[in-house]
């Protein structure tokens, strides 16, 4: 495992690297100066060449850019431009919220795409396994800004059950950071979990039909625990991948959802950063995102051979 | 005799699913289409008439600056379709192009699958802040966003259908025949490998959608006075618990649009299959 790291590691760095360097280039490509847009409308050509000299803009592309590993690397991330107070801060404030979320909704789908892949698989009713098809469809073409807005009006509004939106601090006060918590990551875990149970679903399926589940069910092993000890861990490995697919795809969404639901995440931070033109905010985070889905890579290929010992690292 | 008594399933666009999809795209479609016909309210018109609940007057009431809700909702359709069929063509077109570009040596067939790959990469909203950061909000960046990640889409699809096709008889009957690799190309298998995209092609059109309103909603699109489904939705937010009718049509546009488009690629893929 150790000699297998050692060599996905550098290319997972060298990743990382271009994307760092895409970033930067793509952020210096926007046609508007932040110095002139932070001066403000009335400021002399001298005040903004001053702004300018402070942020480090008038250096050359390659010197900022080295000068922006360099803070990265000793993870000094500097001041913002536009929002206010040190990067650092703003992204650390926002990562707690965003992870907090993420990691509900990553349970969510775990569960509920557990659920609906045993239930799709094992059914004897048609119109289980056909509602169950319709509903998936339908959640996975939906948007999450649909379901977000529909789950607050009949959770919300209408029944008046769970907050329309906002943020409880879990270690204040937990039972209400749970009613908080429970609709964005319902609505953050719903498209996820639907296509995590149709894989579980097509998985079990697919094992369930091999032989050595018909050789323990002639011997007399009941019907759940051939499912639980045979045909579900072997359905599992192409599942692990999705999953992580999917966590890639959280980060993502929830981008949106902390929209929706007012939620105080880095979907937010990052919303800010792209409509103020906030360089040094929008380019730490867009370089985090890509890390965390290159992490999330590297974690997938290795829970996916202590899964399935058929497959070695190598 | 039994075989009168199995009941036939018709198939592709004519199937159940592929007849609810049609009405419920149609039903918007139509709605947007004919706009200037069912509501005589410009819809960036202000009155001082702020939020009143549907009626005789306003059919779904008026919006937070007394804009009439159902005009903007029949317009903010308008919108979204002229997007997504702006977008869509520009990322088949190009992902078709990348395809052909792919089929010419390895070397770019290489190249092409990284692109591919490259874009995939990007979480698709983390993609329009990108573009967004880059142009600034409008309509503009909403189709760039959509034709970027329809892109591999198009192109894998293709891709995969000139592998199979390119080994096929006909095609080694006709390069045997002393036509060039690209005439081969070009104006055998190119023909032959074109169906699957059809189905890309709706299930693109939902995603147009989708992203269209994603991104109005989080106010990186469509920029209001000009009325599309997204920015719509994303202005009722703040009267979700006083007047949720404000929400209800636009959801239920956006709704019908993307899931009617869904499934009649589903439909169409059943249909492609058999």
């Amino acid at each position: 495992m150790r000699s297998y790291l050692l060599k996905r590691l550098p290319s997972a760095a060298l990743v990382l690297l271009l994307a760092s360097f895409v970033i930067f280039a793509i952020l210096r490509l926007i046609p508007g100066d932040p110095a002139t847009s932070l001066a403000g409308p009335d400021a002399g050509p001298e005040a903004v060449a001053a702004i300018r000299a402070r942020l480090g803009l008038d250096q050359p592309f390659l010197t900022q850019y080295a000068g922006w590993l360099g803070d990265l690397l000793t993870g000094d991330l500097g001041p913002s431009y536009a929002i206010g107070g040190e990067v650092s801060e703003l992204i650390g404030n926002g990562l707690g919220a965003t992870v907090e979320l993420t990691l509900a909704a990553l349970l969510l789908v775990v569960v509920l795409g557990l659920a609906i892949g045993l239930v799709g698989a094992t059914t004897r009713r048609p119109w289980v396994a056909g509602a169950l098809r319709a509903l998936t469809t339908a959640v996975l073409a939906v948007p999450p800004f649909v379901t977000g807005i529909a789950l607050v009006l009949v959770f919300a509004v209408t029944l008046g059950l769970l907050p329309p939106g906002g943020h409880e601090s879990v270690l204040d006060a937990p039972d209400l950071a749970v009613q908080y918590l429970l609709l964005p990551a319902l609505c953050l875990a719903l498209p996820s979990a639907a296509i995590l149970g149709r894989y579980v679903k097509d998985g079990l399926e697919r094992t369930l039909a091999e032989d050595y589940v018909r050789t323990a069910t002639a011997l007399g092993v009941p019907r759940k625990r051939i499912i639980r000890r045979h045909a579900l861990p072997n359905a599992l490995p192409p599942v692990v991948t999705v999953l992580g697919m999917q966590i890639g795809q959280l980060l993502g969404g929830a981008v949106l959802v902390e929209a929706i639901f007012a939620w105080p995440g880095l979907g937010q931070l990052a919303e800010q950063g792209v409509v103020r033109r906030d360089y040094p905010v929008v380019q730490d985070l867009l370089l985090l995102m890509v890390g965390v889905f290159v992490l999330v890579q590297l974690l997938t290929d290795l829970v996916y051979a202590w899964l399935d010992p058929r497959i070695r690292w190598e | 005799m039994a075989l009168l008594l199995t009941r036939r399933r018709r198939p592709g666009l004519l199937s159940a699913r592929g007849l609810t999809g049609l009405a419920l795209v149609g039903a918007v479609a139509l709605a947007g289409l004919f706009a200037p016909l069912l509501t005589s309210y410009d819809p960036v018109a202000q009155s001082d008439l702020a939020l009143a609940g549907p009626g005789a007057d306003h059919l779904l009431g008026t919006d937070d600056i007394g804009r009439d809700l159902f005009s903007r909702v029949l317009y903010g359709i308008r919108t979204d379709l002229l997007i997504s069929f702006t977008a869509v063509p520009v990322g088949a077109l190009l992902g078709c192009a990348f395809a052909l570009l792919a089929a010419t040596s390895r070397w770019a067939d290489m190249s092409v699958q990284r692109l591919f790959d490259l874009i995939l990469a990007f979480p698709g909203l983390i993609l329009a802040l990108a573009v967004t950061a880059i142009l600034g909000p409008g309509a503009l960046p909403v189709v760039i966003v959509i034709a970027l990640a329809e892109i591999p889409g198009f192109g894998r699809q293709l891709r995969a259908g000139i592998l199979v096709q390119r080994e096929r008889e006909y095609a080694l009957a006709a390069r045997v025949g002393g036509a060039s690799r690209l005439r081969v190309l070009v104006r055998h298998v190119l023909p032959n490998a074109v169906d699957p995209l059809i189905v890309q092609g709706a299930v693109a059109m939902s995603v147009a959608v989708f992203i269209e309103g994603a991104m109005s909603f989080l106010g990186v699109g469509v920029r209001p006075p000009e009325p599309s489904l997204g920015s719509i939705l994303s202005q009722s937010m703040a009267y979700l618990s006083t007047h949720p009718a404000f929400a209800i049509a636009p959801l239920t546009a956006v709704t019908a649009l993307v899931l009617g488009f869904a499934l009649i690629a589903e439909a169409l893929n059943k249909g492609i299959r058999r």
